[in-house]
């Protein structure tokens, strides 16, 4: 049996809710980072420049990952929804198979179903594609996360006597940002899953 | 959906749902907890339909479905379990905990894939993980099959509708006075709970219990003293009277 899609949209929520703790982890190793560069002064400027760029993708991920963290969930409510009136149609349909008795008393709340499933299908399928899309978005900012691991281990090699803390640091950021990208693509390897079966 | 973590001790775990924002208006606030050992969970009293989607969500956030395991239904009411026929979309394999009397009442709410695992009047001990949990008849209260969960290892016993309290759904979840809590309590359960005898048999036994947390469907949750309260309390309660 595949996967009822409420379920997928609920796990894809997940996956981005623990991406937004790996980022706001992530705000916080900028805070210390910044606090360190503005202790060691003239040798960190290029550190101190680079914890503004980690602050900023912190809140941009934590930002993102809210709003698809709401797209999914929405999915998965509409996706319950769709759900039930799917079921009710298939029942409607099962009735007017067997007999016509009455069966005009049942046209309202079958058209009704008839609509609502074409309706709420059709919001999952533009919810699905938003989710591509935000997710594509999500991709982006992983680069500019590795670009920024990088240069903070190019920065801290040369930042003297605090050349080991800044290492930590930027080791700190490379994993997290290695977190992050783990959970964003165990949330697109769910939708993709989810289409193939479509 | 709000999660509260109750206990925590490695991966044993008891989270609470509950107080959700959005509920739609008009269905009763209800408590649903989750207890993680090892690879397995066990969700208690689901929730109705209403709440089917919200929950799924929040509960995600900290097992993935496969690890759901369990689900455990203490009665047969549509604010404990009538979600079952979504649930069993979303966890094949799961099974469910409920009391024997209701099997065929409760299969009504649609399971094809989960398996039902009877409860025997005189309850029983399950596996989860690395703990043991024991299900406590409280029949009569208020349904004629019905079952509380108890937790020897965390202390926590979940009392289904004993303790219930209908309350705004921005209330704490703690008990922090029990004269301005009483109040809330007494109409439910004078209405809702039929039997003296059973109210008195189930005070006995639960007094015998080491309890840190008593945690009800409904309502805040009582710690020490007010665990004692509450059971002194409901003692001195006469319930099934209140018809006029
Ligand atoms: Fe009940
Ligand atoms: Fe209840």
């Amino acid at each position: 049996m595949a996967t009822p899609i409420f379920v997928t949209a609920a796990s894809i929520a997940a996956e981005l809710h623990q991406a937004m703790l790996e980022a706001k982890g992530l705000a916080l190793t900028a805070k210390n980072a910044r606090a360190l560069a503005v202790r060691a002064g003239s040798k960190t400027v290029g550190f101190k420049a680079i914890t503004h760029f980690i602050d900023e993708l912190a809140s941009d991920i934590i930002r993102q990952s809210q709003y698809i963290n709401g797209v999914s969930e929405h999915l998965s409510q509409h996706a319950v929804a769709l759900w039930r009136a799917t079921m009710a149609a298939d029942k409607f349909e099962w009735i007017s198979g067997q007999h016509s008795t009455n069966l005009d008393s049942l046209q309202v709340a079958m058209k009704k179903s008839y609509e609502s499933r074409e309706v709420l299908s059709a919001q999952l399928s533009r919810g699905l594609r938003e989710l591509e899309q935000q997710l594509e978005e999500g991709d982006k900012h992983i680069r500019t996360a590795n670009l920024i691991a990088t240069s903070s281990k190019v920065e801290a090699a040369s930042a003297g006597d605090f050349r080991n803390q800044l290492e930590v640091i930027a080791q700190n950021i490379t994993e997290t940002a290695d977190k992050i990208r783990a959970h964003l693509s165990r949330a697109r390897n769910l939708l993709g899953q989810r289409q193939k079966h479509n | 959906m709000l999660a509260t973590t109750l206990y925590e001790d490695g991966d044993h775990r008891w989270i609470m749902f509950g107080r959700d924002p959005n509920k739609t208006e008009g269905i009763i606030d209800t408590n649903q907890y989750l207890i993680q050992s090892g690879n397995q969970a066990i969700l208690l009293d689901p929730g109705g339909i209403e709440l089917f989607a919200p929950m799924l969500s929040a509960v995600l956030k900290f097992v993935p479905a496969e690890k759901i395991t369990h689900l455990f239904a203490s009665h047969q009411d549509p604010d404990i379990i009538s979600s079952l026929g979504l649930w069993d979309q979303a966890l094949p394999n799961a099974k469910l905990y409920s009391p024997w009397l209701w099997e065929s009442f409760i299969r009504h709410f649609g399971m094809e894939r989960i398996e039902y695992c009877a409860i025997p009047d005189e309850g029983m001990t399950i596996n989860l993980g690395r703990i043991q949990l024991q299900f406590i008849p409280a029949h009569y209260l208020h349904s004629s099959g019905n079952f509380h969960v108890y937790d020897p290892k965390a202390g926590i016993l979940m009392s289904g509708d004993v303790g219930a309290a209908l309350e705004a759904t921005d209330a704490p979840i703690w008990v922090d006075n029990m004269a301005s809590h009483t109040p809330k309590m007494k109409k439910f359960h004078q209405r809702w709970m039929p039997s003296n005898e059973a109210k008195l048999d189930w005070i006995r036994r639960v007094r015998q219990l080491n309890i840190n947390i008593m945690a009800p469907q409904h309502g805040r949750l009582f710690q020490p003293p007010y665990v004692n309260e509450f059971l002194n309390w409901f003692e001195e309660l006469p319930v099934g009277i209140a018809i006029r």
